[in-house]
């Protein structure tokens, strides 16, 4: 009796460093980059059926984001339309984190209820829902204001999916003549539509941080003249026709000023001009060298530009009060077309590499460039608002066409729809 | 002394010795009324010194008796010599009366006055000469008393040296006797002394050898008791090193084992973990995992958020999309996987 308890007292002492001992702890360091699985369960349909799937325009946003992969159809194992209906085990088979279902019902012929719910499927939570009512309209916005918040939702980063690109299109005549187009598309280059059309060539287009004006070069006037223009009204003002080259404008952080290219001097030099007082200020004195494409550093005080002025086309600095520039750019014999990631890390440009043009991206901590296009017919890089992904043209078949890839080169995707020859994109800021 | 008294006497003229009788008579008779007073004091002096008790004393005693019956026989002698010269005196004196008688007779008459006259001046040369006479018994006794005294001193002191010489010896003897009985009883006290400190010292000595013994018997015994201590002690920790080399074994073991599975859990979270884009570094949650015994997710808590709730779902997700874990068979191994934790901290 007294041995045994004594020996279960040993145990017990014998176990008890266990007992003490802190617990176990597992490190996870690693990790994988890969898309976060979702399944997007085509919503419910109820009444008139809707003009656009908006499950599907959905679905095509997350994947085209690469942030998320979605379950192929032909793997969703039920279509639940609310919570009641779903056995949140079996979508756990499925290792899908995450689960939208949602349902669209005519209230009347021209207006629709939405309603979608996200939910962790490992912890049977809905993490986020909501319901609208739109008209027909409205649907196709609608979905992509639902990417947004599903986005935020699951990476905590803004959704750029309701945001817009601005680009020009290029469309050859029968009779032989070119019709330029400014277009604006939704993010993911569908439902295009022309806000500017010319026979003359229209450039460089520039959102206004608000969203609601464009700039842009237009030769309407058989010289280069720099526009404004208002995305509501359409009302446009003509705000640089200086002698010369009036080009590649970009509106500074806080809306109030375009930064310019002009060579009312004689060389092409950059320029701040104040909107509301039209007064103008020159930044850069260089009469040897082409100083153009000017944009703004997200403080506002700061300008990078392409310039010449080494001999090849590279990237500097400049106080947008104007003083000395500094070259930002050391990497290959070829920097131009600059653009500044929202959060000021990153600069995209077009880098020159054996007669070949890529888009590139330059850590502006640390300088560190990572080529991140692979075609070699690379324009006009554009980044998104969230910072994380760069819109750019290039070429597909001898013809222009729009494409965007994640900073980290991971992702690419085509935009836009085929058939159309398209250059000079320009990703819009989030629309507040 | 006497003898030359007598000498003397018997050379005198018969009518000087008739006178010096006549006065000799008289003064003698004072005289020998004091000769006993001389004598006594010696005896006294004897009788002072008589007492003893002792044997010695004793034989003094009848040394001083016999001493004292010598000095009665010379008193005796003396006695009838003085008695013979008395008769003998009172002899002569009877033929001289006789022949004074004759004489005197015839002549008295003839010889009365001038006798008369001569007797005068006679009586006054007699006065003088008995005077002188007188004088010189009275020197001669002196000196004969003195001579006596002296003698008597002389015996007497010699009694006395001898009685002092005998009381020395006495004394010496007794001194001696006593020194002999001081030294005996000395002796005897130091044969006590040394027999009882020989008695102590034997007795100190057998406490010692006690003491000794029973320490040695207690030394012996802590010895006997350490060293089974030390044998215990060893056995003891033998049994400890036993049992914590087989603890260590089996800790090792079972840490062989779970080290292994968390190894392969790590791996299976690692895989389907997605880190989300902006998981910057700095970025750790702390997730408690408790397990069912299949492997199955029961709970996931998080215990130390990233702060980041995109983040920390990520990693609850993981958790949950690695689930059901393979879990070690053996019991204490498997334990451990019971509630443990996972610490998603992109490098």
């Amino acid at each position: 009796m007294i041995k045994s308890w004594l020996m279960a007292l040993s145990l017990l002492i014998t176990l008890l460093p266990w007992q003490a001992h802190a617990l176990l702890t597992i490190e996870i360091t690693g990790g994988s980059e890969a898309a976060l699985p979702i399944a997007v369960v085509p919503f419910g349909n109820e009444g008139f059926a809707a003009p656009e799937d908006i499950s599907e325009v959905i679905r095509n946003d997350l994947a085209s984001s690469g942030r998320f992969a979605p379950l192929p159809k032909g793997d969703l194992i039920s279509s639940p339309h609310d919570k009641s209906e779903i056995n949140f085990k079996d979508w756990r088979l499925l290792r899908s984190e995450g689960l939208l279902v949602g349902k669209v019902s005519s209230v009347d012929g021209e207006t629709y209820q939405v309603q979608f719910q996200l939910f962790d499927v490992y912890k049977s939570q809905q993490l986020i829902g909501k319901r609208y009512q739109v008209p027909a309209s409205g649907l196709r916005r609608l979905a992509h204001q639902i990417s947004d918040l599903i986005y935020q939702t699951l990476t905590g980063e803004v959704g750029v999916f309701s945001t817009r690109l601005a680009f020009v299109s290029v469309v050859n005549t029968p009779a032989g003549q070119k019709r330029y187009a400014l277009q604006v598309s939704d993010a993911d280059g569908a439902n295009p539509r022309s806000v500017l059309q010319s026979k003359q060539p229209i450039l460089s287009p520039s959102w206004s941080p608000d969203g609601e004006r464009l700039s842009y070069v237009s030769f309407e006037n058989g010289k280069a003249e720099v526009f404004v223009q208002e995305m509501r009204s359409g009302r446009r003002d003509s705000v640089a026709a200086f002698k010369g080259l009036n080009s590649a404008p970009s509106w500074s952080p806080d809306g109030k000023k375009l930064a310019l290219t002009l060579s009312k001097a004689g060389n092409p030099e950059i320029y701040v001009l104040e909107l509301a007082s039209g007064k103008l200020s020159r930044v850069t004195h260089n009469s040897q060298a082409i100083d153009t494409e000017a944009v703004w550093m997200p403080n506002g005080r700061e300008l990078l530009f392409t310039s010449d002025r080494g001999g090849r086309p590279q990237i500097y600095k400049v106080s947008a009060d104007g003083g000395r520039a500094s070259r930002v750019t050391f990497e290959g014999r070829y920097n131009a077309s600059a653009d500044i990631s929202a959060d000021g890390r990153f600069m995209t440009m077009v880098h020159g590499l054996n007669g070949k043009y890529y888009i590139a991206v330059q850590d502006l901590d640390s300088g560190a460039v990572q080529v991140l296009t692979e075609t070699g017919q690379d324009e006009s890089p554009s980044f998104a608002p969230n910072s994380r992904n760069i819109l750019y043209a290039t070429e597909q078949n001898g013809k222009g066409i729009l494409a965007a890839v994640s900073v980290d080169g991971r992702i690419h995707q085509r935009l836009g729809e085929s058939g159309s020859d398209v250059r000079e994109p320009a990703w819009s800021p989030i629309r507040k | 002394m006497n003898k030359s008294l007598i000498e003397n006497i018997i050379a005198g003229s018969y009518a000087l010795i008739l006178h010096i009788g006549l006065i000799s008579l008289f003064v003698m008779g004072m005289e020998s009324k004091s000769e006993p007073i001389a004598v006594l004091p010696q005896v006294d002096i004897v009788k002072a010194t008589a007492i003893s008790e002792d044997s010695v004393l004793a034989e003094m005693v009848r040394q001083q008796e016999h001493e004292q019956k010598q000095l009665r026989a010379e008193q005796d002698r003396q006695e009838k010599v003085e008695q013979k010269l008395l008769e003998t005196q009172q002899e002569l004196a009877r033929k001289e009366r006789e022949y004074l008688e004759q004489q005197e007779q015839a002549k008295i008459q003839q010889q009365q006055r001038e006798l008369v006259a001569k007797q005068e001046q006679d009586k006054i040369q007699q006065l003088e000469q008995q005077r002188k006479v007188e004088e010189e018994r009275k020197q001669q006794a002196e000196v004969d008393r003195k001579v006596a005294e002296q003698r008597k001193q002389k015996a007497e002191q010699e009694r006395l040296v001898e009685e002092e010489r005998k009381q020395q010896v006495a004394q010496e003897r007794r001194v001696a006797e006593e020194k002999k009985r001081l030294a005996e009883a000395d002796r005897q006290a130091e044969e006590r002394r040394k027999s009882e400190a020989e008695q102590a010292a034997k007795l100190a000595e057998e406490q010692k050898r006690k003491a000794e013994a029973e320490r040695l018997a207690a030394e012996k015994r802590q010895v006997e008791e350490e060293r089974k201590a030390q044998i215990a002690e060893a056995d003891r920790l033998l049994q400890e090193s036993l049992a914590n080399e087989q603890r260590e074994q089996e800790v090792r073991r079972v840490g062989g084992v779970v080290q292994q599975y968390m190894s392969i859990i790590s791996q299976r979270v690692t895989r389907y973990w997605i880190k989300p884009a902006n998981a910057t570094k700095g970025l750790q949650a702390i997730l408690r995992v408790s397990l069912l015994p299949g492997g199955d997710v029961k709970q996931v808590t998080i215990v130390k958020s990233s702060s980041n709730a995109i983040f920390d779902r990520s990693a609850e997700s993981a958790v949950y999309k690695a689930a059901p874990f393979s879990l070690p068979t053996d019991p204490k191994a498997m334990a451990k996987f019971r509630d443990f934790q996972f610490s998603f901290k992109p490098e």
